[in-house]
This record gives C-alpha cells, structure tokens and sequence, in this order.
C-alpha cells in the first residue's frame, strides 16, 4: 500500500510537470500581441517594443518558463496586465465558489444516487427500476443548459421564489442562506447530470454484486435485507461509481462554467470566459494551471479512496 | 414451544421449480427423507442432479424470485417451506448453517475476515463488540487457523483456500447450530486440504453435537463420514439407505455407475476410469420414464415410459427406485 502510494506520489509530480509546461507554451501559442492591448489602440510602435521588452518577452522561451514556474512556487501567478490584480487572488476569491458548487452538487446527487439504485437493484427491471431507469435515461438526454434555464423558469415563474435568477449571486460569508439560495439552481443542475451516471453505474454494479455467492452467504447469516445492502454490496460495487465521480468532479471544476455563464455566478469557469474575451492571457493561463492540477489531484485523491475501498486493486 | 422433536430434520415430497424462459425447471422433484440429531448424512450425485438445490431449498435460502417450492421442510420444528424470509432469518445461523461449496467467491473480498464472523455474532447474538471480538478469535482457533487474532484483520485474498475454508466454517459456527449443510465443501479445495477440512468438519460435529448433511459429488468423502446416503439423479431421489447398504447392496444401476466411476486404492496403476455414458437429462425435456433410462445399460421399454417410484429394498430404511434392479449381492440372508 504504502509503495503502491509513494509511486503515485511520484507520477504525480511528473504529471504536473508536463501540465505546467502546456499551459505556459499552449497560451504563446496563442496569436495576438498583449502590448498592443495594454497599450491601447494608437500606441506607437516604439512604446510597444519598450514594453515587449520591460515584460521580458524578448527573452528566450525557457528563460521565461523558468521564471514564471519559479514565481509559481512562490505562490505568485502574476499580475494581471488588464485589472492589474493579482492573478492568485482573483483565483482564490473564484475558487470557493466552484468548490462550494462542486460540493453541494456532489452531496444531492449522491443522496439520490445511491438509495435509488439499490432500490433499483433489488429488483432489476421490477415497477420501480423501470420507473428510476427511464427517469435517469431522459435525463441523461437533456443537456445542463436546458435544465438550468427550465429551472429558472419553473422556480421564478411558477412558484415566484425570487433570488434564483441570474446576477443575484450572493457571497457565503456576507449572507449563508442567501447564498445557499442563490446556489441551489446551479447545485441542482450540476447535481441533476451527476446523479444519472451514479445511479446508472451504481444499480448496474449493484445488480451484478447481488448474484455473487458471498451475499447468498450473508443472507444465510440471517442477517437483514438492508444490512446486506449497505455492508456487503454496497463497497464490493462502488469501485466504479469512484471511479465515475472522480471523473466527473473533475470536470466539474471547470466544466460547470456553462452554468456559471448563464446564472452569473463568478466562478473559476465564468472567470475563465471573461479573461479568454479580454486577452488576459496570465489570468487564463493561472486558471488553466489551477484547473489542470486541481483535476489531476481530484483523480489522484480518487483513486486513493477506492484502493482502501477494494483493498484487491492495490494487491494484485 | 411445542416438545423438541425427535427427528432434527423432516424433508416430505420437496420440489423446486424454477421458471425459466423454456419453461417450468423442475430441479427438485418429490424429495422425502429425514434425519435424527447427531446424524450425518450423504447427498451425492453428479453435478445437475440439484444437490445444491436441494440443500438450498432445505434452508429455504433458494432465490427470492422466479422459484417455486412445494412440500414440507421441518427443521426442528419449523416448517421452512412457504414461510417468510424474516421467520427464516431467525432460524438460519442458529438452527441451520450453511458452509458453502467455493471460499473463493463464498467470502466477502472486501470484508476483514473478522468482521464476518463479528457480524453474526453481533447481530444475531447481540453481542457487544468486545465479546464478539473475542469470540470470533476463539471461533478462529477452533477451526484451526495459525495465530488467530491476528489473522482476524486479514482480508479473505490474504488467505489461502483451505484457510479461507475453515473461516468460512467459522462463520456457519458462530451461533451454534443444530444442523451443518455441507454443501461441497472440499469441491474448491486441492486434495491434500480436502482431507484436512472433511475431518475438521467431522470433528467438530462430535465436539458440538450437531446433525450434518453433507452434499458431494465424490463418494469417497461419504463413504467413512455418513451413516446414510441419498443418491440423487435429475432432482430425484434414485436410491437412500445406509452408507453400508448403498456401498454393498445397491441396487440402482446408476448407484453402481457412481462408484465405478470413483477412481478405488485398489485399481492397477493407470486403469482407465469407468465413466457413465452419455450427460445428465435437460431437466425442461423431461420424459414420463426414468431419467437414467437413456444412459443405463439395462433399460426396457417399460423404464422408457413410466417412471419407478422408490421401493423398498430387502434393508429396513434401505429404497430404490429403478424396474429392473440389480441383484442383491447379499443373497436371501436378510429375508
């Protein structure tokens, strides 16, 4: 186990190196000149190259990368050259609010997600399971920006709740319930997209674990229904519904960013949008970083959990 | 509680069908047979012949869907057949104990083998954590496992088949039962365990008074572990009585064709085994005669089209069920 984590360890060291060479190379691959832009139009040709120069881009390329990985671990992304903001503390105030989107979506989805599924797999293809099913294959259909906009029509519309609409974001430490409200379409919907995959990999797993001859054993125990389920099945089958969600989390990190983008919540992705149209290439770059690692992480700390949840992965 | 019966276990006119998609499986048809306490008996048979089944059925531990049970089982007492998974739950561990046939897929991969056993004793026992620990240890010790407490917080793939076997007896003996289904035991197990774990389970039998019934293929393990032996064929009961009688006095050809095709000290180096003819039946294609009729050697035509029912053979207790038995060997001695 312990080497089995040392050599993860490692790889991911390396990983996050090549992830930093990317993301520093990948935006001077982009075309546009960023002096022209701070400048602003009519700037001479001579003010620009002055300043090409002050910014130190006329230096090699590897110089600059060494630069910029060296004020990296030392915490400093830059300063934006458009807000003049550091590019550390716009991520930092953006990144709680993924976070918190990322966590109460996690939470609903799999407090629907798993006692739906073994309802489901306690009778495959019975009343309910075809019920469950059907629900979560129609949902699996519909994509996140319709669900929002649906939800924001039926919450303010239909039932008149006010605070759900767009640019109504409201901070969690200025205001917890009105934040909480203010979260709770957008946790809905990203909720709503995680819940099917849990449930679908879940009650498919579920299903297969339940004909294994070891639950059979348990029954003869004498032990109940719902112990069989919660103690037995329920860690045999949940490799893959890890495996799943750390995926899916992942890509929650930057991937919620349609959602933030139609309920104006100022997340990393609605960040992220807004800094790609205004050129703020180290604002993009920062965010690129943080994302990638933050998802390399996220896997890491999965594939963690699901070596103590099935301790035969890291033996063999 | 009604007076504690004399007999443990009463099996009256047992049948199991499964639906299927080709229609009504009978894998247990008009089983009938008993047991007293501290008996062992034999169930044996070829694989298919719903010894598993049986077992399973006896227990009423069959799957909860597309199955339907017919007859009477009383286990101490309790009538097993028809009744509610909940009443069941209450009389499996402590009345009835299941050792199942593969510890390899048998135990929980991602269970500490202690925790299998603590459970039974907990929840069934109401034990506290600490007095099941303990117990769970001692339980570990008595079907001799090496160093016991600390092989409590072993995962099952730590542990060898024969290893996991006797955890697997561990947790069938957590709370005492009366009767010990056996079902194959050893069949998973390389040959040099099996001995190990068939004398263990002898062993405890004694030390614990319990009944056994113990479900084979091989007539080997029946043969000095049993005093009675049910042979099965097809779902059916072909031929019961004494482990003495079905050995030396059988009278169904295929009792026979069981025993010659078990490989005997006493054979030459390298003589060819005798093998029975043929597969076992599809049991949806079922004919009216006897279902050993296609492979036996001395069908007629009337075992073609009626199917015998057992009778009595010259041994009280002793039963066949065949229309042209074999000779008894024992000459007119018993009559």
């Amino acid at each position: 186990m312990l080497r089995y984590v040392i050599r993860r360890i490692l790889m991911l060291i390396g990983i996050i190196f090549v992830i930093s060479i990317g993301s520093f190379f990948l935006i001077h691959l982009l075309p546009g000149n960023i002096t022209a832009v701070i400048e602003g139009p009519g700037a001479s040709p001579e003010n620009q190259a002055k300043l090409y120069k002050l910014l130190g881009l006329n230096r090699p390329i590897y110089e600059q990368y060494f630069v910029w990985i060296n004020n990296i671990l030392h915490g400093n992304l830059g300063t934006s050259f458009i807000s003049q903001t550091s590019v550390a503390t716009t991520i930092g105030n953006a990144l709680p609010i993924d976070l918190e989107m990322m966590f109460l979506s996690q939470i609903l989805a799999f407090a629907a997600a798993i006692p739906m599924a073994m309802r489901s797999a306690r009778k495959p293809d019975g009343i309910v399971d075809r019920f469950f099913s059907a629900g979560s294959f129609t949902m699996l259909s519909v994509p996140p920006f319709i669900v929002v906009i649906l939800l924001v029509l039926f919450v303010t519309y239909k039932l008149g709740i006010p605070h759900t609409g767009p640019s109504s974001y409201v901070s969690l430490r200025a205001d917890w319930i009105g934040n909480l409200e203010s979260m709770a379409l957008p946790a809905i919907t990203l909720a709503l997209g995680s819940f099917v995959v849990y449930f679908r990999v879940l009650r498919s797993d579920l299903i297969a674990t339940l004909q294994e001859e070891f639950i059979t054993m348990a029954r003869s125990k004498g032990i109940s229904q719902r112990r069989i389920m919660w103690r037995h099945a329920f860690r045999p089958s949940s490799v893959a519904l890890l495996g799943a969600a750390g995926v899916n989390i992942g890509g929650l990190l930057a991937g919620g960013f349609v959602v933030q983008y139609l309920l104006n919540i100022p997340g990393l992705g609605y960040t992220l949008i807004t800094s790609i149209n205004t050129d703020d290439y180290l604002l993009v770059q920062g965010i690129v970083l943080v994302v990638s690692v933050g998802v390399v992480l996220i896997n890491f700390i999965f594939d963690f959990i699901i070596n103590i949840v099935d301790p035969r992965i890291s033996r063999e | 509680m009604s007076v504690t019966p004399e007999k443990l276990l009463v099996v009256n006119d047992l049948s199991t069908t499964f639906a299927t998609a080709g229609g009504p499986l009978p894998a247990v048809a008009n089983v009938s047979f008993d047991l007293t306490r501290n008996e062992t008996i034999g169930i044996v048979g070829e694989s298919g012949s719903g010894k598993t089944v049986l077992s399973r059925t006896i227990m009423g531990l069959q799957p909860r869907t597309n199955v339907a049970v017919t007859g009477s089982v009383l286990l101490n007492g309790n009538e097993m057949v028809g009744t509610a998974e909940s009443v069941k739950r209450g009389l499996w561990g402590t009345e009835v104990a299941m050792v199942f046939q593969d510890p390899m897929t048998s135990l929980n991969p991602v269970m500490r083998i202690g925790k299998q056993i603590d459970e039974t004793l907990r929840v069934r026992l109401g034990m506290s954590k600490q007095d099941a620990k303990a117990r769970a240890i001692e339980l570990l010790e008595l079907v001799g496992i090496p160093s016991p407490s600390q092989r409590y917080d072993a995962f099952p793939g730590q542990l060898s088949g024969g290893m996991r076997q006797r955890v697997v007896i561990a947790i069938a003996l957590a709370c005492s039962p009366k009767l010990l289904m056996a079902d194959e035991p050893t069949t998973g197990l390389d040959v040099t365990i099996q001995a190990q774990i068939l004398n263990l389970l002898d062993e405890l039998k004694e030390r614990l008074h319990m009944s056994v019934v113990l479900v084979t293929h091989d007539l080997g393990v029946v043969a000095t572990r049993t005093s009675r032996i049910v042979v099965m064929y097809a779902g059916r009961i072909v031929e019961i009585g004494s482990t003495r009688d079905v050995f030396a006095n059988h009278r169904m050809p295929y009792t026979r064709a069981l025993l010659e095709s078990s490989p005997k000290v006493s054979n030459a180096s390298h003589t060819r085994l005798i093998t029975i003819p043929g597969r076992p039946p599809n049991l949806l294609k079922l004919t009216q005669g006897c279902s050993f009729a296609p492979r036996c050697a001395y069908a007629s035509d009337k075992c073609h089209q009626e199917r015998p029912e057992l009778q009595g053979a010259d041994q009280p207790g002793h039963s066949f069920a065949c229309w042209n038995p074999l000779p008894t060997t024992r000459g007119d001695s018993a009559s």
